[in-house]
């Protein structure tokens, strides 16, 4: 639909025509005066557009000019046009100044990265803890800043998918990291930097606290024991006395089984990976932890063991040695004393699979989540009168640790429990 | 984005294969300066087993190096770079020769480490030779970080920083002698000492080399065995120029 101004246009075009021809016919030349006519419209719509074209370039608002007739209104709409993106401009750039700000204020690093790991931006937090410089480290990539073996890998195998986080020590200053990659949009990923340094201290603080009370610890209770031990055998001591005092050494053999499990706990939480040079011999282990339980344990039910493999594991042996008597000593406590274990040891494509299962009392959902922590118990009451210091599991946990294992937990109440050992395949010794 | 200097080519993939190259280079240096890492730790806080894994794990760097050798020539070969690419590649060709011999004296530190673990601490639980491998250990980063950024200012501080790591070792040198002097029991421990203090001071040297081969990739001028003022102006005319 045409509004009113186009039919008034309309209707001066025709009009100038008309009158070009009117005043031409004076002069008996019709047509050159409709020429004129036309060409003067010409004219004025070029010099218009002209002024148009000139406000674009500059795009000064004060010079904005009038125009008149349609012209008037094309200026307006223009102007209209221009006030509103400014506005926009603003608005705009206020929000990104905003967002600077608020990163700005971020404790934590943040870098974005794009599909090359090349850094695209970062905020303050990420400059100050990895020491890049002002704009220019843009466009680096950001393994050529965090060199740590570590670190490298973790970019890496986060190619394939969303990770737990990573904790390096930083590339200078002495201080601890923990990073994390966020992929999101095609390509890019967002890499998260937390000075973990503070904590780090505190967890070191903790462990070398229960390390030195459960060193100092030790030597009053082989005092202890050892007045025990003599008292016990002493045939002059009176009869009375004689079922307080094995009551007491049963109590400090405890003791002192809490202080070893502590110590050793202690000792693997704080040491390096375990080298990958010396090798375990699984089959041979788990053949002569078999005899032993049914040499010295009331277990009275069948010990089956499934060797499927001979192959060797890298790793300490002494720490494989402590896992394996931990999770059998479990499965001989928590299950009647005819039920069934089933040993096995198999290596596949994924790795080797070291697994115990007893047909015992089992563990709830809720409670296999939880059961490596220390002193976790799932019935308090019958796991201490059964002997156990409530570390075994913490112990375990922390030697699959060292070599770099998971340790899968599948029970189910009364169904008896299977706890499964894997180890991944670059543990596998490939001589056995 | 590619650094400007090696992003020129109308070939995408040489552009790309002298990225990788610079980034395989780094990658090792981060080896290198974990095992240094490790290697300091250990024999500042007596673990020797941390020390036999340092001397262990001493073949990757060597694999990484023949590696990243095998790639120099392969481009070398098939490109045939000119200018600042050849500049590159030779520069790569050198860092990663220093930056094995770094490994080298890290893996010397390792074994050290189970030798000095065995005899009695002094006091001080070799504060000076701390400091000196904190030194040490910052140079190697700058210069790595210098060969990542192709920021030749920075590379010459490292250059610079070369001077003082040489007093340091001076000064370690002459306690040990004084220490061994008065007790002749102690020779055998401060022997030791002086023997990981020279490693750490051969490691300085290595990074300076790495740091000189910076320069030498940004300006093409050959820096060895120049006063660090007449490198500083030849630098300012190159850049003035």
């Amino acid at each position: 639909m045409m509004s009113n101004v186009w039919l008034a246009a309309l209707g001066r075009h025709a009009a100038a025509v008309i009158i070009g021809a009117l005043v031409g016919a004076l002069y008996g030349r019709p047509l050159a005066g409709i020429f004129i006519a036309i060409l003067g419209l010409l004219i004025w719509h070029l010099f218009n557009l002209f002024q148009l074209e000139r406000w674009m370039e500059t795009g000064n608002l004060s010079e904005m000019p009038a125009g008149n007739g349609v012209w008037a209104r094309v200026f307006a709409r223009a102007k209209y046009l221009d006030q509103r993106s400014s506005a926009n401009r603003k608005k705009f750039r206020r929000l990104v100044k905003e967002l600077r700000a608020s990163t700005k204020a971020f404790p934590d690093g943040g870098i974005l990265l794009n599909e090359n790991r090349e850094i695209v931006t970062y905020n303050k937090a990420a400059r100050q803890l990895l020491q890049l410089k002002r704009k220019r480290d843009r466009g680096q990539r950001i393994d050529n800043f965090i060199r740590h073996p570590a670190f490298v890998a973790y970019l890496d195998e986060s190619e394939r998918g969303v990770q737990e986080a990573l904790e390096i020590p930083a590339p200078i200053g002495g201080k601890w990291l923990s990073c994390r990659l966020m992929p999101y949009g095609p390509g890019q990923s967002l890499l998260f930097i937390t000075d973990i340094t503070h904590a780090k201290k505190l967890e070191a603080m903790r462990t070398d606290f229960v390390a030195n009370a459960s060193h100092e610890l030790r030597s009053p209770l082989t005092v202890i024991t050892g007045y025990l031990d003599a008292m016990g055998h002493d045939e002059e001591c009176p009869e009375v006395w004689a079922a307080p005092i094995s009551d007491m050494r049963e109590q400090a053999q405890r003791m002192s089984r809490l202080v070893s499990d502590l110590l050793q706990l202690s000792q693997l939480e704080s040491a390096s990976p375990t080298p990958l040079d010396k090798t375990v011999d699984i089959a041979a282990m788990l053949t002569s932890s078999k005899k032993e339980i049914l040499a010295h344990s009331q277990h009275t039910g069948d010990v089956e063991l499934a060797l499927s493999s001979n192959a060797r594991l890298l790793g300490e042996e002494a720490e494989i040695q402590s896992v394996v008597s931990n999770l059998l000593s479990n499965a001989v406590r928590y299950s009647p004393d005819e039920g069934r274990i089933r040993i096995s040891w198999d290596v596949d494509d994924s790795g080797g699979h070291l697994s115990v299962a007893d047909a015992g009392i089992g563990i709830s959902a809720e409670d296999i989540p939880r059961l490596t922590e220390r002193f976790y118990r799932t019935d308090a009451g019958r796991a201490r009168q059964q002997g156990g210091t409530g570390l075994g599991l913490a112990i375990v946990k922390y030697a699959l640790k060292r070599h770099d294992a998971d340790l899968e937990v599948i029970s189910e109440l009364g169904q008896g429990s299977r706890f499964i050992c894997h180890f991944s395949p670059e543990r596998i010794s490939s001589q056995s | 984005m590619e650094s400007e200097q090696f992003g020129q080519h109308i070939s995408r993939r040489f552009n790309d294969e002298l990225e990788n190259l610079r980034s395989e280079v780094l990658r090792m240096g981060g080896l290198v300066e974990q095992h240094l890492d490790s290697a300091i730790e250990a024999i500042t806080a007596g673990d020797s087993e941390m020390g036999l894994q340092v001397a262990r794990h001493d073949h990757l760097v060597n694999q990484m190096e023949v590696a990243i050798d095998e790639e120099c020539n392969r481009i070398l070969a098939t490109r045939g770079p000119a200018a600042a690419d050849l500049r590159l590649i030779v520069a790569v060709i050198k860092t990663i020769t220093d930056l094995e011999r770094i490994g080298d004296e890290a893996q010397r530190l390792g074994y050290l480490t189970s030798s000095l673990a065995a005899q009695e601490k002094p006091q001080g639980h070799y504060s000076e030779l701390r400091a000196l491998a904190e030194h040490v250990q910052t140079m190697l980063h700058d210069s790595l970080d210098a060969f990542s950024r192709l920021d030749s200012r920075d590379a010459l501080q490292v250059v610079e920083e070369d001077k003082l790591v040489d007093e340091q070792y001076d000064m370690i040198t002459r306690q040990c002698i004084s220490l061994m002097m008065e007790d002749s029991r102690t020779i055998k421990r401060f022997m030791d000492v002086s023997w990981a203090a020279r490693s750490l001071e051969r490691i300085g040297d290595h990074a300076q080399n790495i740091a000189e081969y910076v320069i030498y990739m940004v300006h093409g001028r050959d820096i060895r065995h120049l006063e660090v003022e007449d490198i500083r102006q030849k630098m300012d005319m190159d850049r003035a120029s």
